[in-house]
């Protein structure tokens, strides 16, 4: 999956507001990133991905980029 | 003997706390988001003392209304916020109701599965001669054990109680049932103070998590992202072994109510299984997830909609607290 697609079918999945992210961007700084974006992650995972991410891992996740480590770098292209 | 279910009654308290209420104190999320998201517009909560058992009683006193109550032989009462550790609150109810001393009662304990459990016991009573005519009802107060400042928990749930009356039936209309339990999930979905395990600690220290809400040891505390991956991994296998076991496809079956968490989770469950919208019920907003009342609410719902009619085959699946879940297929 190229990089730009996974940033736009997160925002999208997550219901978030249109923003520049990338792999640096820290989920914390993400407006609207909440407990009712989180359930969408989860789904997101499950769905796009097939992966299972419990409630530790997600505590773990940083930036995007720490998402895209969990789910297999190999996934994904520039 | 088969059984049936019969009359379904439901009662929510009367105040009520709209996502405006909440968005106004709390200052966070926006109602239409709210909303929008997971399907909630309002919830009912008990104010002062009300308890579970007086939702409970409101709730048998309307599915008596059209109903000769010396029929009634058995009583089962589903809560999780009973009125003593003793003694038990549903035989408390079979006297507030007058119902016959030579007839059975007792509660249990569970949440979200409740309704499918109490199926389950029912179905097993009538055909084992035990009961002829059963009053199941399943009442819950989950607000009395949320912390006030725990927004999270605060929208999601409500407060409310519905009772089923389940009849003995020339043919079985209650199919088999797949249930489940598995308690390592125990510490997601729990109030750890009250019990005996734990008293309640007036000096319990409150805690404030990353979204800001507030609790303590003494209220109900929930790892929204567990229940839900224990929910993506129980129901679609729950789905799929009742139908196995009652020999029938999803094609047979006329519609499904699922226990209404919320929106956005059994919207997920819904496409996982590929059950189209117009069979699945999803009806959660003026009422929030009232835990085990939720399937008798969305059944009644469906009935009054006529989006279910007679002779219709229903999927129900409850999961939730315990873990605890179960699945079956009733004739309506």
């Amino acid at each position: 999956m190229k990089k730009k697609d996974f940033y736009n079918e997160l925002i999208e999945f997550l219901e978030l507001d249109p923003v520049d992210l990338d792999e640096n961007t820290e989920f914390t700084s993400i407006e609207g990133y909440d407990s009712m974006a989180v359930m969408s992650l989860i789904a997101f995972c499950d769905e796009k991905f097939g992966t299972k991410i419990n409630a530790q891992q997600i505590q773990k996740l940083t930036t995007v980029g720490s998402l895209m480590d969990f789910l297999g770098r190999e996934k994904f292209e520039n | 003997m088969g059984s049936a279910i019969g009359q379904i009654a439901y009662y929510l308290p009367e105040k009520v706390i709209t996502n405006k209420d909440l968005e106004e104190q709390f200052k966070k999320w926006e109602a239409e988001k709210i909303f929008k998201k997971i399907g909630i517009a309002e919830r009912h909560v008990v104010d002062g003392s009300q308890t579970a058992l007086d939702l409970a009683y409101e709730a048998s006193v309307k599915v008596l209304e059209n109903y000769k109550k010396e029929d009634i032989d058995f009583l089962i009462l589903c809560t999780q916020s009973p009125d003593y550790f003793l003694p038990t609150s549903s035989c408390v109810l079979q006297d507030k109701l007058g119902l016959r001393k030579d007839s059975g009662a007792f509660d249990f304990n569970l949440g979200c599965s409740g309704f499918v459990y109490g199926l389950a016991v029912s179905k097993g009573l009538i055909s084992a001669g035990i009961a002829k005519n059963i009053i199941l009802v399943m009442s819950e107060t989950y607000s009395r054990h949320i912390h006030p400042l725990d927004l999270a928990n605060r929208t999601i749930f409500g407060d409310g109680a519905a009772a089923t009356i389940i009849e003995s039936s020339e043919t079985e209309k209650i199919y088999g049932f797949v249930l489940g339990t598995d308690g390592s999930g125990m510490q997601n979905l729990i109030v750890p103070n009250g019990g005996m395990r734990h008293l309640k600690d007036p000096g319990a220290e409150e805690t404030i998590n990353s979204s800001g809400d507030v609790s303590s040891a003494n209220c109900l505390y929930m790892n929204g992202p567990e229940i839900f991956n224990f929910t993506i991994d129980v129901v679609p296998v729950a789905v799929h072994d009742v139908l196995e076991k009652n020999n029938l496809t999803l094609d047979q079956i006329d519609y499904v109510v699922f226990h209404q968490a919320n929106k956005y989770m059994i919207d997920f469950l819904r496409k996982k299984l590929g059950i189209p919208e117009n069979k699945f019920f999803m009806d959660m907003a003026d009422t929030g997830n009232t835990v085990s009342a939720t399937i008798p609410i969305g059944l009644k719902k469906a009935l009054d909609q006529e989006l279910i009619k007679t002779g219709d085959k229903v999927l129900l699946c409850g999961f939730g607290v315990g873990y605890s879940w179960g699945a079956t297929v009733i004739q309506i």
